[in-house]
């Protein structure tokens, strides 16, 4: 009995020792953290690091190698970048930290909404050099009184990215961009045989996002409609904008694949990218996932019309995303000088196009079809001829758009008609709205 | 507990079905496994067969990338850590709490237990606020230490509860002998309970190592750094917004549970003894 | 007297201390904390803070069909799922504590879904729903593996039942078996002698002399059913039309994605208090049940 005794507190004292020795060596790491020195080393008396906190996994590889370029060109500079997975809630984690007092120096927001949430936090950028440089439009989701801040990540674009090919099959020879076109589009690609679209709607955002959008996007001045809901002077119910845009997800479900609601995000790619569907509502970011699948597939964007008015050639492009400084940060300057370098040093630029494979959002900055793809230059030419609609989610309030998608999940199931569907919305908006 | 040792028709019958049961139990685990090895087109295209041609290259890929080794020995020390304290603490306080059931025991017990339906997301907030307060005044730098010690806290109803079971279990008059023997309590206890105790601890060992080696949520909210990360938060890396790049997390997914199955399969003979000794002792 | 009190108090600190710092520390604090919040309209970031007293609580009840509609779909959840994975577990570990050759592999088999944890097991098993299932329906042509599979709202909920039952079965079972592993062989000898078929030994021996395991199990099966999160965002995120959406999930999305840190955490008391009361009359009734070998 003494001997197992002996033996367990052994292991303890093993297992104590393990742990002192990790953070012996972690504990150097640590003081370099802040503006303290690293004391008996060789590095520079004043290593200031910032912490960066972001949420696009798909680039935190590249992110890793211009982390050792920039502090290469800055001694005394360090970045410690974080990036949160999708296995979670980047929204929560961000919260966390700030709760946890390790706030992040810089972060990513969307803009609009989740603007107003962390306006607290958010230090002014306006009078930063590259400012001039930002495309207009990416300006919008971190404009707040006149001052901008936050510097817009990239462009995305979207809208029913289509298959050339199978569409020649089809003998379509004119691009659809009015409903009627689209609509004789899917009865020709049907009569040859082919599935004309590959609807994913098990996702909530394929729907509640990124298809919905275009209805609050077609109206004359979404921004006066979304004021206007959240003021109660306008309807959902009584739109006509809303009216037509339900036929166009008609159309999507009439000439869909069976099943859309067990249908996920990668099927639906991989049906489209396999040619057993011509069409698919999706934006440039699928393109690796095609390449992946088959690589000489070839493909453009179409636009999502919802009538026959002539104005409805244009794809729906926005800032998916922005980084922002801190207010609080100790490092302030620092991260700003950072966010400067990126859009204005030819290293960043080089990586934001090159390596982040990222459609610019800045007029300074060219990517090329061979960068960011033959979708993505099909979002630059739309953008650069300005055919675009606004991104409008974001401006919802906090929430809808996850209600949204069940609510389009039910209509798609047949439990409720287009009525319910608009009074849904309407509901949904009334109660999450602050 | 086996009525008779023989091995009768019946039992060859049993043995069939519940084999049938396992062999459906197994299912998800070789999609796992046949997908890991599958290059990112196939296995959207063919998820169910058999691997056209290996893309062992999927493994090295993942290795890399989750930085493995790093994440491993993170996940090994946080996972071992917890655990021993975990279940030492937790054996002593269930003892306590048995042997002497007081009111206020009774009332800490009573907590513990309804502790254990608490949901963790309306706590999280409020734990990392408190964390930070508590790494602060202790001077602790290294956040796995953090992490640790939130592991005891959320561990704690859970271990002595099971514990406080099989403790009741032991007959008193085992204890009383020793006690007459001229041992103190905590003699008793170390030299008598806690051997006794041996195969709900490894029960306990087991399923609280599971819990550990696997959680997301609680590391991702109170590690700090990248060179921290356990292997789930590594291979959460490969899940982006849009794209979940399958061929790599999967990959990553049996680099991650291939550590706890080896545990667990060389931890099965103890079980098996400990059930016996149990047994016997009963 | 007074050495004998001072010593039981020493004792109790060592073999109780350290827990109950520990517990009040990572358990306690925050959760009192969490409880203040509840009062407040706090979004999760912002600076102010206001007082709102008893305001959401009285939106929960009055105005709030999804969280009602959340607390019914866990408690479906809950009855069919706590008493699939319970029945399972124990026949699994009736049958595994027999002489069965294969034994030692089996129990680890049964045992192994543990190793996943949650949010990559839903990623996995929606992807065996999706992909799997339809290609073994392709390939067998059964109905059951051509059902839309997560796409309505009879298989998104079946499917979140068999991949929990999946997954806990195996937990339970190792409890059973070292339940099991503690009736006396002696009291089953004589009843085998006196006659007793098999049925008859399991249900007036072998149950009640394990019914401490059962309090266990039914207890840990109906805490996880009712908390489930992980498998259900990664699953199906509340889907199809939000008709799998547990009361955790719900929870989550008022206090993280709606920024109503305050009311979600209101949520969570009433939560917690009213799983509390479904355990601990759980726990009363098969305590009562409880004999001594």
């Amino acid at each position: 009995m003494k001997k197992k005794y002996a033996k367990l507190s052994f292991i303890m004292l093993l297992a104590l020792s393990l742990v002192l020795s990790a953070c012996g060596s972690k504990a150097k790491e640590e003081a370099s953290t802040g503006t303290t020195n690293s004391g008996g080393t060789d590095k520079p008396a004043e290593t200031k690091t910032i912490h960066i906190f972001q949420f696009k996994v798909e680039i935190s590889e590249a992110l890793n190698k211009m982390k050792e370029e920039y502090e290469k060109e800055h001694p005394g500079i360090k970045l410690d970048i974080q990036t949160v997975g999708g296995g979670s809630d980047y929204g929560a984690a961000l919260k966390a930290k700030f709760a946890s007092g390790e706030e992040p120096d810089i972060f990513n927001i969307q803009g609009y909404a989740e603007m107003d949430t962390w306006i607290d936090k958010l230090e002014d950028l306006s009078d930063q050099p590259w400012v001039n440089d930002v495309i207009d439009v990416a300006k919008e989701p971190m404009t707040k009184d006149g001052k901008l801040y936050g510097q817009p990540m990239n462009l995305e674009g979207y809208g029913f990215v289509y298959n050339k090919d199978l569409f020649a099959k089809a003998g379509i020879t004119k691009l659809p961009t009015t409903l009627s076109e689209l609509t004789a589009a899917a009865q020709k690609l049907q009569d040859a045989g082919i599935t004309p679209f590959a609807n994913g709607y098990q996702e909530f955002w394929i729907l509640g996002i990124h298809n919905l959008n275009i209805a609050f996007a077609q109206q004359p001045d979404p921004n006066a409609f979304i004021k206007g809901l959240n003021d109660g002077t306008a309807k959902i119910s009584d739109n006509p904008v809303f009216k037509d845009w339900a036929n166009l997800l008609d159309l999507t479900l009439k000439y869909g694949n069976k099943n859309p609601l067990t249908t996920d995000y990668n099927t639906e790619v991989t049906m489209f990218a396999n040619g057993q569907a011509a069409m698919t509502q999706q934006g440039n970011w699928i393109q690796g996932q095609i390449d992946g699948i088959n690589k000489n597939l070839n493909v453009g964007i179409l636009p999502m019309p919802i009538n026959d008015n002539p104005d409805q050639d244009r794809l729906a492009v926005g800032v998916p995303n922005n980084w922002v400084v801190n207010k609080n940060s100790p490092v302030k300057a620092e991260a700003k000088e950072f966010l400067n370098w990126l859009v204005t040093s030819e290293t960043g630029k080089k990586y934001i196009a090159k390596e982040f494979k990222f459609i610019p959002a800045f007029k300074s900055i060219t990517a090329t079809a061979d960068d960011i793809g033959p979708l993505g230059a099909e979002v630059v030419k739309y953008s650069q001829a300005g055919k675009t609609l606004s991104w409008n989610w974001a401006k919802y309030p906090d929430g809808a758009t996850n209600e949204f998608g069940n609510i389009m999940q039910s209509y798609v199931a047949g439990k409720s008609d287009k009525q319910k569907m608009f009074e849904d919305f309407e509901k949904t908006w009334n109660n999450l709205k602050k | 507990m086996e009525i008779t040792k023989k091995y009768r028709a019946g039992t060859l019958v049993t043995e069939i079905i519940v084999a049938l049961v396992g062999l459906i139990f197994l299912v998800p685990f070789y999609f796992l496994f046949v997908n890991s090895v599958k290059s990112f087109g196939d296995i959207l295209t063919n998820s169910a067969s058999f691997p056209v041609s290996f893309e062992w290259s999927n493994y090295s890929k993942a290795w890399e990338a989750t930085k493995f080794p790093a994440a491993f020995w993170n996940s090994l020390i946080i996972t071992v850590v917890s655990n021993l304290l975990l279940a030492l603490m937790s054996a002593m306080a269930a003892y306590r709490m048995v042997r002497h059931n007081t009111r206020f025991n009774a009332v800490l017990f009573t907590m513990f237990v309804a502790a254990m339906v608490i949901p963790f997301q309306s706590v999280m907030i409020p734990l990392v606020k408190v964390m930070k307060v508590v790494t602060d005044t202790l001077g602790i730098t290294d956040s796995r230490i953090a992490l640790i010690i939130c592991y005891l806290g959320f561990g704690i109803p859970m271990t002595v509860f099971l514990f406080h079971g099989f403790i009741k279990s032991i007959p008193l008059e085992i204890e009383e002998a020793a006690t007459v023997d001229g041992s103190n309590s905590y003699g008793v206890f170390f030299r008598i309970v806690l051997p006794l105790m041996k195969p709900m601890i490894v029960t306990v060992i087991i399923l609280n190592t599971l819990w550990i080696w696997n959680d997301y949520l609680l590391p991702s909210l109170i590690l700090q750094g990248a060179d921290t990360r356990t292997i789930p938060l590594a291979t959460s890396a490969f899940f982006g917004q849009y794209t979940k790049q399958w061929d790599l997390a999967l990959a990553a997914l049996v680099l991650g549970i291939l550590p706890v199955i080896i545990f667990f399969l060389s931890m099965q003979k103890y079980i098996i003894e400990g059930i016996t000794q149990g047994a016997v002792k009963g | 007297m007074n050495r004998k009190k001072t010593s039981q108090l020493l004792q109790q600190l060592v073999f109780v201390g350290p827990s109950t710092v520990f517990f009040i520390l990572i358990i306690m604090i925050p959760f009192l904390l969490g409880l203040s919040f509840s009062f407040t309209n706090w979004d999760g970031v912002a600076d102010k803070v206001a007082w709102v007293g008893l305001d959401n609580f009285k939106k929960i009840f009055m105005d709030d069909p999804d969280f009602g509609a959340a607390f019914w779909f866990t408690t479906k959840f809950t009855v069919i799922g706590v008493i699939l994975t319970n029945v399972l577990g124990f026949f699994l570990a009736y049958f595994l504590t027999k002489p069965l050759k294969t034994r030692n592999i089996l129990r680890t088999v049964f045992f192994i879904p543990n190793v996943i944890g949650g949010l990559l097991l839903g990623f996995i098993w929606q992807f065996i729903f999706v992909k799997g299932f339809a290609a073994i329906g392709e390939f067998t042509k059964l109905p059951f593996f051509n059902l839309p599979w997560l796409g309505d709202e009879k298989t998104a909920f079946w499917g979140i039942v068999i991949v929990f039952v999946w997954q806990t079965a195996g937990y339970l079972m190792v409890i059973y078996i070292s339940s099991l592993g503690n009736v006396p062989q002696d009291i089953l000898e004589a009843a085998e002698i006196d006659g007793a078929n098999r049925l008859q030994i399991l249900r007036s021996i072998i149950v009640p002399l394990i019914m401490p395991a059962v309090t266990v199990c039914l207890f840990l099966a109906i805490s996880w059913s009712f908390k489930m999160f992980d498998l259900n965002l990664s699953l199906t995120k509340g889907g199809p039309f939000g008709s799998t959406e547990s009361v955790a999930f719900n929870i989550y999305k008022e206090a993280f994605q709606n920024n109503r840190y305050g009311l979600g955490t209101a949520k969570a008391i009433i939560f917690f208090v009213v799983v509390a009361v479904i355990t601990s009359v759980q726990v009363k009734f098969t305590k009562s049940k409880e004999v001594e070998a």
